[in-house]
């Protein structure tokens, strides 16, 4: 049985079963509760989008570029292809300007994207997120790190930690080094995968840099301070890192103002292409990360023409359902309602009794299903039988009610016990 | 039993001697030779196929051949499409030497500038015969905004008129300035390659070959893999390609077997144009009409050629419009005149091992034969795809074939979507056709928008001129 669902299902694609899905509503819920208390209004992009969205540099970067969907349409005929979306901050991005002209313009969304992945490895990824267009820095960048913490300690993870980084410190490094745009893309990656020849490379073309670059690479901020650290070490040699680091520092004090828990990476995420500022991401209490965003200030120029800045941040659906803590179900007990006879007036009042304790929170349905929980009530109704018209019994302790109206029905289900 | 693909055309030399050389002769295999089917001398455990050189990759990474003979060109094109597939370099064999070169006319480069400034101009134009590798150079350089025109050949003759960029495979790139283009950036320098399935050299024993096949007698040359360009400027300037207005009727006639049809279509209607014989031809034949301007391109590309706007007008095969609209359904191209010649049939041909009769009966044999997939090979892969779907096979692959096609079933296929005269091809190479898929002759398309006024005029007036040379 098994085997024969896996030839069926595309390799990297996952169906979300009824658990998964009570998580995955649970998170949306919590996610468009959280957004809607900030002001922000809810988008959804299409699936399909042209593939120039994404290939101008300073959009998704070559590593992505090279795992999208893509493919010519039913009228391609063109040449010209088109993508499965593979990200959804660019398609926020041609939404706001297309459609918005106001600033600032604060959108949310929940959707899926596609990326090939090898092997087993999921394809299909499903993203909350949310970006806030116009110039809002710093309030923006502090808003949305506020309103993702928040959704994360509304699903019940615990304390979330938030790890800050900028993308300005290296590009100010590498550009001084002189590698040009792109290939400072690629070193960054580089010293991400722990390529400790890159530092040497830095330092080749950087003699007069004698500030330790494992400062950099290899240590982890705790604390404003540090900061003040590596602008001390680095004021002189690498100058343009000064703005970048008064950015970083601004947005750590405000964190550490309202008690939020926080390190300092400046290595810390992939595929930075579109980021200008600064970049924080979730930690949850075992350290995974959940998600996280920035500022990509010239992203809405690439993709639409019109400078406009912004910041956003997307949370990872299936890592977050995956670490949620067990949910209760979404709906009361289960009632099972059966008509005594095979009758309309019996069927007639079936169907208005479930309609009845569907309204009073109960689940209530004509037509049982192998499901959990177990359905733990059973309700006869019977027209012909004037006292004894509703008989409800209680499954897990045998006992019955007979009662002539719904009244004594719902008061015993709110008792718990007949 | 071991399975190895050679490459037919110019190859055939100088592979034949390195298999000698390696103690592994092969007959009837050489320039010239037809022979699709091989036989090692004194080996009964090898099995050789002949194939064009783009499938030979193709047949590897399915798994259907062990080892594989071909350009390096054609090993890098699948591996830019399907980047995880199960092929490997095993040597490079320093014979068959080519270049694949990104190539421009020289008033495109006064237009956009050199290549370097090109990241931020929207709307390139690129074709190749190789999309899967164009679309990469295309995303390294950054492009904004451009659209790849996949040909099946003579990618030189589209610049500029008709693309911006060409990526061109060629022996040397003097051959790229003899086309009246100029070389930009060389992304390979490559000889053809000895491949291998992963797959099978990680799971089956292939010693009684590989040894050999190693020892071909081949010069030491280092194997010259794609290197694609970065992107040097970052900021876009976000400019048009180009302005392609234009004000005169553009013809596209093909070369290669349609070409004699053709001249004599073209003689019926009095059209005679300097520069297109019955079998010899200029790429751009000057047609003596005012406003008139022709071109020779393949039939296989005419289709979308006409649809971009390019040309106007075009004389191609049926076949090869169905394939284009099965792909492209809204397609801005329909057939406006049945010229009705080079008439064949376009039929579903299968093994003469397989008790049928009828496609019904081989399909319900095959499944009786535990088959999960039914495999279709077609130069046509839309037709294909379209009769796959049409005809309800379930599931089933599409394999595209680019010629030699007969030998695919039934080792590689169990169906064959293909064009027959007489059906004696088929005979020969033990088929028989069990659907008739549609008949094709070779048809005046036009574009079924943006033509008006003295354009249109002119278009009408050539389809009217074609209908009466039938008609006389």
């Amino acid at each position: 049985m098994t085997a024969a669902v896996e030839l069926l299902r595309g390799r990297g694609m996952r169906d979300l079963l009824p658990e998964d899905m009570t998580r995955f509503r649970r998170i949306e819920r919590a996610f468009r509760d959280e957004l809607l208390g900030w002001g922000y209004q809810e988008v959804r992009t299409p699936t399909i989008e042209w593939l120039h969205l994404f290939t101008s540099a300073g959009t998704l970067s070559p590593h992505l570029l090279d795992r999208v969907y893509s493919f010519l349409d039913w009228d391609g005929w063109s040449g010209e292809r088109v993508v499965l979306r593979p990200d959804t901050t660019i398609p926020a991005a041609r939404v706001y300007a297309e459609h918005f002209t106001d600033e600032p313009a604060k959108l949310f969304y929940v959707q899926n994207i596609f990326r090939f992945a090898q092997g087993d490895e999921p394809r299909e990824l499903w993203q909350c997120g949310a970006e806030v267009y116009g110039h809002t820095w710093p309030a923006g960048d502090i808003e949305l790190m506020a309103a993702g913490r928040r959704v994360l300690q509304r699903l019940g993870l615990g304390d979330v930690r938030v790890r800050l980084s900028h993308t300005g410190v290296l590009r100010a490094l590498l550009a001084r080094a002189g590698f040009a745009p792109d290939e400072q893309a690629e070193r960054y990656d580089r010293i991400l995968d722990g390529d400790l020849s890159v530092t040497q490379e830095i330092l080749g073309r950087l003699p007069d840099v004698r500030a330790p670059l494992d400062l950099l690479f290899t240590v982890t901020g705790t604390d404003a301070g540090y900061l003040s650290n590596l602008r001390a070490v680095f004021a002189e040699a690498v100058p343009g890192m000064a703005p970048a680091l008064d950015e970083l520092d601004l947005v750590a004090r405000a964190l550490a103002a309202t008690g939020c828990p926080f390190d300092i990476s400046m290595t810390l995420a992939r595929d930075f292409e579109y980021y200008t500022g600064p970049i924080f991401r979730f930690a949850l209490s075992d350290g995974s990360d959940a998600g996280g965003g920035g500022r990509y200030d010239s992203l809405v120029h690439r993709t639409a023409g019109s400078a406009v800045p912004a910041c956003g941040f997307g949370l990872a659906m299936e890592h977050v359902m995956a670490r949620m803590p067990e949910i209760e179900p979404e709906r009361g007990p289960v009632v099972l309602v059966q008509p005594a006879a095979v009758s309309a007036e019996a069927a007639g009042l079936a169907l208005s009794v479930a309609s009845e304790l569907q309204a009073a929170g109960f689940c209530a349905e004509l037509v049982g299903s192998r499901r959990h929980p177990a359905c733990r009530w059973t309700l006869t109704v019977d027209p012909a039988r004037g006292a004894a018209r509703y008989v409800l019994h209680d499954v897990q302790s045998g006992g019955d009610l007979g009662a002539a109206s719904m009244d004594l029905v719902l008061a015993a289900l709110g008792r718990g016990q007949c | 039993m071991l399975t190895l693909a050679l490459p037919t055309g110019d190859l055939r030399g100088p592979v034949a001697a390195a298999l000698a050389a390696g103690g592994l002769a092969c007959s009837p295999y050489a320039d010239g030779s037809r022979s699709l089917r091989l036989s090692l001398e004194g080996r009964d455990d090898v099995a050789l196929r002949v194939f064009r050189e783009k499938d030979i990759p193709i047949q590897v990474a399915l798994g259907n051949y062990d080892f594989g003979i071909c350009s390096a060109a054609w090993v890098e094109e699948l591996q830019s499409r399907f980047p995880y597939d199960d092929v490997t370099v095993l040597r490079p064999l320093g014979f068959g030497r080519h270049q694949l070169v990104a190539a421009a006319a020289p008033e495109t480069l006064q237009r956009l500038g050199p290549l370097r400034s090109w990241s931020g101009v929207r709307g390139l134009r690129i074709v190749s015969e190789f999309p899967g590798i164009a679309e990469r150079f295309a995303r390294r350089m950054r492009f904004a905004r451009y659209s790849i025109h996949s040909v099946w050949g003579a990618a030189e003759a589209y610049p500029p008129e008709d693309a911006d960029l060409a990526i061109l495979a060629v022996k040397d790139p003097s051959d790229v300035l003899a086309h009246g283009l100029e070389p930009l950036v060389t992304l390979l320098d490559a000889s053809a390659w000895l491949i291998a399935g992963r797959r099978g050299l990680a799971g089956r024993d292939l010693g009684a070959v590989i040894g050999r096949l190693l020892a071909m007698a081949a010069p030491a040359v280092p194997p010259g893999t794609l290197a694609l360009p970065r992107a040097s400027q970052l900021e876009s300037r976000l400019a048009p390609a180009a302005g392609r207005e234009r004000e005169g009727v553009r013809l596209a006639v093909p070369d290669g077997h349609a070409q004699r049809h053709t001249f004599a279509a073209l003689a019926a209607a009095g059209l005679t144009f300097d520069g297109y014989g019955e079998k010899s031809y200029v790429r751009r034949p000057a047609s003596g009409i005012d406003g008139l301007e022709v071109k020779v391109i393949r039939p296989q590309d005419m289709p979308q050629q006409v649809a971009l706007g390019n040309f106007d007008l075009a004389i191609t095969g049926r076949d090869w419009l169905l394939d284009h609209l099965f792909a492209f359904p809204a397609s801005p191209v329909a057939e406006a005149l049945d010229l009705q010649r080079s008439r064949y049939g376009i039929a579903a041909a299968v093994s003469e091992d397989v008790p049928a009769t009828t496609l019904a009966e081989a399909l319900g044999w095959w499944r009786g034969q535990g088959h999960t997939a039914i495999r279709v090979a077609s130069e046509y892969p839309n037709i294909a795809d379209h009769f796959a779907r049409l005809r309800h096979l379930g599931r089933y692959q599409v394999i595209p074939v680019n010629g030699a096609s007969e030998a695919f079933v039934p080792e590689d296929s169990e169906i064959l979507i293909e064009g027959t005269e007489t059906g004696s091809s088929f005979r020969a190479n033990r088929l028989k056709k069990v659907d008739h898929v549609f008949d094709s002759t070779n048809c005046v398309i036009t574009r079924t928008s943006g033509i008006d006024g003295p354009r249109r005029r002119l278009v009408e007036q050539l389809v009217t001129r074609f209908r009466d040379g039938l008609d006389g």
